[in-house]
């Protein structure tokens, strides 16, 4: 009698959460459905409807917070009857934001990279937008060196891009350079004195957030374009092997810079903002990071900073890889939920912000943007930003940051790995076996 | 013989102190934290008092987010998270323990594996059912799975507590003519207090930090936002506002640990087993 | 009697509440992850059932058997520094003869009731090999023991599992202190009355009668060491590299930033075994030592 009580108990509460688990799932997209329906047919009657749409969005420092109040001022005039209520966006490499989808609960408008494009669009879940990126007029003022940005693998359109094309700088402290009489390296060779010199002085070579798996991975890029212009990128796209002369040099070299003590100890767990204040306090004399950091390294060190280009094996190479920078842009920006209630809506508002970012951070002095905004920004270009513009013309090649990366696995193998290569307890060969089994698990 | 016996009930006592300044010491360190910007934190003057007292970060948290409703929606949840999760703990673990039914033990075991999974492998699963049971968008899709989630926990520790009762105690009552429900709430209950002081406090912890699911099921909600969300407004792709979290992390924490003193109180205060078996 | 102790209603009744929330809230998530750990999965697109692929997979990754070491390291070093210090102070805080015994009692629960991220910073800060307060203070007193705390390849999973355990210390002994009250002062005074000083009554008496309290303790210590992810997750991203990845750590990496949900929950139900394990030894060890036996020899003793 007891065990039958307990026995049909069970199964009760199972059956129950089963029934209310499957109804869950067959319910909620039809119900979706209809209410897109009647919303769009009202919505044509009734524009000043007020509606209110989600938004996934970062809001935490000035570079994302600014952006953010600016569109949303500029949408109160162009969209009175809208409001945003910001979800802000958590770092935690995206776990939120696939919970969301796998529970069919994405917010209206969400940040999505390659990444979460490639997944989402199986399910049907990121919109596809080219044609509210035609009748916006967004396509049109997409810059022609950005174009390539818009479009996903497939041609089609799913997200807004604001930033434009990025690249991975070494900022240098001008001033420690020439207090230890140092030239800017160009070589490895000058590069591993440098380190000696600055070691000896008890500055540190090179600030890096290698806590960061993208920062560890441009690091590797830098050098492993100086070998063969694909990078990382080719790797990815599965055009290159890492058993390949090229980026086995690349690795060794990378060991090599670590073991002369180019790093710090602590580089695997150094955060930004660590990393950050040593080099602008003037305690180290190198510093990775985009271009994005040039107004605050610039505000902070005045004429001190400057950025070179990434020094390489022998002279030669070190000449043609002026041409050849890491980083590069990614086809992500603003995305849309198609079974959002008012998804059309969803997608103007989508477009609107992402121009409004643009302008945004033209206004704020960062020019890197995706498209063509028709403003300036007021007074002189940072010099670094000038000496960037003036060399962007002879770019021919550039690689991707890792967020731009198509395939997940590879991006965490990568990211872990050359995180592990900045500890001098690990072998290049260990590297290259350990990523070739990564590659070869992706592709799979 | 006296002596030396003194000289070692010293250094037990230094030792005393010094452990005590090792574990008091973060929360001192926390509030300098939280009026420093990251300069300080990282490079300058990470250990000290902060040199220059940048009280914005307490102006910035305040501001940036909703502090009072964060801070109710958290004292609801995390209250209504105890008194039930230590209701059904108490129910639970008293007829395990006491009671006489085939399959106890495993039944206590099944309930045990809740106290393993780590609450990133069901997000998904649990984020389901909470929107099938159409609980989305009411603090109740956070109790519900906090209290599941803690139950492992609360009935392993109140087990033990009834295991140490001795079974005389309602052999008493019964010849004395009260029926189970009478003898479990007016006898037992009352028993266990130091227990449930204690789990309260653990319940509360649980309930009060938790992140994760609270950023998937509340956060697209900021009327339901719980205090640990806070943070998320200090912390960018690259930069994060150190200062700034830690003047969050310091509003987060003081309730805290009121609620520990007044429980840990209650420990001490309640009455021991061996009393009672005694009067 | 023996009816007043198998009233089925009254079972009924007292497992029901609990039972159901966990199975609905719990239970059921704990099968789907079983369920999806035989599938190749990103979470969201349709799983496609793979069979044992995932598990085979598992068994050839040196990340699982890196996890797995981790683990281990990080239970028991968890399990002993917090066994330890616990008993000491909860002993110590039990003694009314000890001053400042209700600060004391406040003191050392503090870690616990601060944020992980907080205490993580403090000890990333402290344990930076640099600039750190420990290397300082080791290179001051011309002791010769730095380290790379937390960048050293093979050591850096003691540093976060003593970070882990220095915090949670306080779990234990409030748990502890609760159980000793418990105890009836009855025993201390007949130890008493046989000449027994204060250390001897302690491992005779206050011990052995908190058997129950030292198994949840235990099994608390241990499932906490297997499940650790916040401190790596804080301080070291698994790192250096993937050198200080646990289970916890290995399947979240897996089923969020590779995309391979299916194989983190494989990791993630070799977990659930393991704890599964883990607590079905303990209590075999514990059933050997029954708590009434040890009572019943007490009461012998010191009549």
């Amino acid at each position: 009698m007891r065990k039958r009580m307990i026995g049909l108990f069970l199964s009760m509460t199972m059956v129950a959460s089963l029934l209310v688990g499957c109804g869950s799932k067959t319910e909620a997209p039809t119900e979706a459905k209809t209410e897109t329906a009647t919303e769009a047919t009202t919505e044509t009657e009734d524009t000043q409807e007020p509606v209110t749409l989600t938004i996934y969005a970062q809001y935490a420092d000035d570079d994302t917070k600014i952006p953010y109040d600016y569109a949303v001022e500029k949408l109160k005039e162009a969209y009175p009857n809208v409001t945003l209520e910001l979800i802000v966006q958590a770092q935690d490499d995206g776990m939120t934001l696939n919970t969301m989808a796998a529970s069919d609960n994405l917010p209206d408008i969400f940040q999505a990279n390659t990444d979460i494009i490639n997944s989402f669009r199986e399910t049907n879940q990121i919109m596809d937008v080219t044609e509210v990126a035609k009748s916006t007029g967004f396509e049109e003022k997409v810059f022609d060196s950005c174009k390539e940005l818009l479009y996903a693998d497939d041609g089609k359109i799913y997200v807004f891009p604001y930033a434009g094309q990025e690249y991975v700088m070494w900022y240098y402290n001008k001033a420690l350079f020439e207090q230890y009489n140092l030239e800017v390296p160009t070589t490895y060779e000058e590069l591993l004195n440098c380190v000696k010199v600055f070691n000896e002085n008890d500055i540190l070579p090179m600030s890096l957030f290698g806590q960061e798996g993208w920062a560890a991975a441009a690091m590797y890029d830098t050098i492993a374009t100086r070998y063969t212009q694909g990078g990382i990128k080719a790797l990815d796209e599965g055009s290159a092997s890492v058993k390949d002369e090229t980026y086995v040099n690349a690795t060794k070299t990378m060991s090599e810079l670590v073991n002369a003590g180019m790093f710090s100890a602590d580089v695997t767990n150094t955060n930004y903002d660590q990393a950050s204040a040593l080099f602008l306090e003037g305690k180290a004399a190198m510093f990775l990071n985009g271009q994005w950091y040039i107004p605050d390294a610039t505000e902070k060190l005045g004429d001190d900073v400057d950025w070179m280009y990434y020094p390489a094996q022998d002279a030669a190479s070190y000449e043609a890889g002026k041409a050849v920078f890491s980083g590069g842009g990614s086809t992500s920006g603003y995305a849309v939920n198609p079974n959002g209630e008012h998804a059309q809506l969803a997608a103007e508002v989508a477009a609107f912000i992402s121009e409004k970012y643009c302008e945004s951070k033209i206004l704020n002095g960062k020019v890197f943007v995706s498209q063509d905004t028709g403003l300036k920004a007021e007074g002189e270009l940072a010099p670094m930003m000038q000496k960037l513009s003036d060399t962007i013309p002879s770019i021919t090649s550039m690689t991707k940051f890792t967020w731009g990366l198509t395939n997940a696995t590879f991006k965490a193998g990568i990211e872990d790995q050359t995180r592990f290569l900045l500890s001098p307890q690990y072998t290049p060969d260990e590297f290259v076996n350990e990523m070739d089994a990564v590659i070869g698990r992706m592709n799979e | 013989m006296k002596t030396k016996f003194s000289i070692g009930r010293l250094v037990f006592s230094i030792f005393l102190w010094l452990y005590a300044a090792f574990s008091l010491y973060p929360l001192i360190w926390m509030v300098f934290y939280s009026f420093k910007n990251n300069n300080e934190i990282f490079v300058t003057n990470p250990y000290g008092i902060p040199k220059v007292f940048h009280f914005e970060n307490y102006v910035n948290a305040w501001s940036k987010y909703d502090v009072p409703t964060y801070f109710f929606n958290s004292v609801i949840v995390a209250a209504a998270t105890v008194i039930i999760t230590l209701f059904c703990a108490l129910l639970f673990s008293y007829a395990t323990s006491r009671m006489e039914f085939k399959g106890k033990t495993t039944l206590r075991i099944f309930l045990s594996i809740g106290m393993f999974i780590p609450v990133q492998a069901i997000l998904i699963p649990v984020v389901k059912i909470v929107q099938g049971l159409s609980l989305s968008n009411t603090r109740w899709s956070l109790i519900f799975p906090y209290v599941a989630i803690n139950l492992a926990f609360s009935c392993m520790i109140y087990y033990g507590f009834f295991k140490g009762i001795p079974l005389e105690l309602e052999e008493a009552a019964c010849m004395d003519g009260a029926n189970i429900y009478q003898t479990f709430f007016k006898i037992i209950v009352p028993l266990v207090r130091p227990a449930t002081a204690t789990l309260a406090i653990y319940v509360f912890l649980a309930a009060w930090n938790e992140f994760i699911l609270a950023n998937v099921l509340v956060g697209s909600n900021a009327a339901l936002k719980t205090l640990p969300l806070g943070v998320l407004f200090f912390q960018g792709q690259f930069t994060t506002d150190w200062g700034g979290m830690g003047a969050t992390m310091v509003i987060a924490s003081l309730p805290a640990i009121l609620v520990y003193i007044i429980f840990s109180d209650k420990v001490e205060k309640a009455m021991t087993i061996g009393g009672a078996v005694k009067g | 009697m023996k009816k007043f102790r198998s009233n089925k209603l009254a079972i009924f009744l007292f497992t029901f509440p609990a039972l159901l929330l966990f199975i609905v809230f719990v239970f059921i998530p704990i099968l789907q992850v079983f369920a999806y750990s035989f599938t190749k999965w990103n979470g969201i697109s349709a799983p496609e059932f793979t069979g044992l692929k995932n598990y085979i997979r598992l068994f050839t990754d040196k990340v699982f058997y890196t996890s797995n070491k981790n683990m281990f390291i990080f239970a028991i070093l968890v399990t002993v520094y917090q066994m330890v210090f616990a008993t000491i102070f909860a002993i110590a805080v039990s003694d009314a003869k000890i001053k400042g015994r209700k600060f004391f009692r406040v003191a050392y629960f503090i870690p616990v009731v601060l944020s992980v991220t907080v205490v993580c910073q403090l000890w990333l800060s402290i344990l930076n090999a640099e600039s750190g307060l420990l290397n300082t203070m080791l290179r001051s007193l011309g002791i010769d023991f730095q380290q790379n705390w937390l960048s050293d390849r093979y050591k850096s999973i003691y540093a976060i599992a003593f970070v882990n355990a220095w915090q949670w210390m306080g779990y234990q002994f409030a748990l502890i202190v609760a159980g000793i009250k418990t105890i009836s002062t009855d025993y201390y005074e007949a130890a008493q009355i046989d000449g027994a000083n204060a250390a001897i009554a302690h491992r005779k008496i206050t011990i052995p009668l908190l058997a129950e309290t030292y198994k949840s303790s235990l099994i608390i210590a241990i499932t906490g060491g297997i499940k650790a992810f916040t401190e790596m997750y804080i301080m070291t991203k698994g790192g250096p590299g993937t050198s200080t990845y646990t289970l916890a750590y290995m399947m979240y990496s897996s089923a969020f930033r590779s995309k391979e949900y299916g194989y983190g929950l494989a990791a993630a139900s070799m977990l659930v075994l393991e704890c599964l394990a883990a607590i079905i030894v303990i209590n075999a060890v514990f059933k050997s030592n029954d708590l009434d036996a040890v009572k019943k020899k007490k009461r012998r003793l010191f009549a």
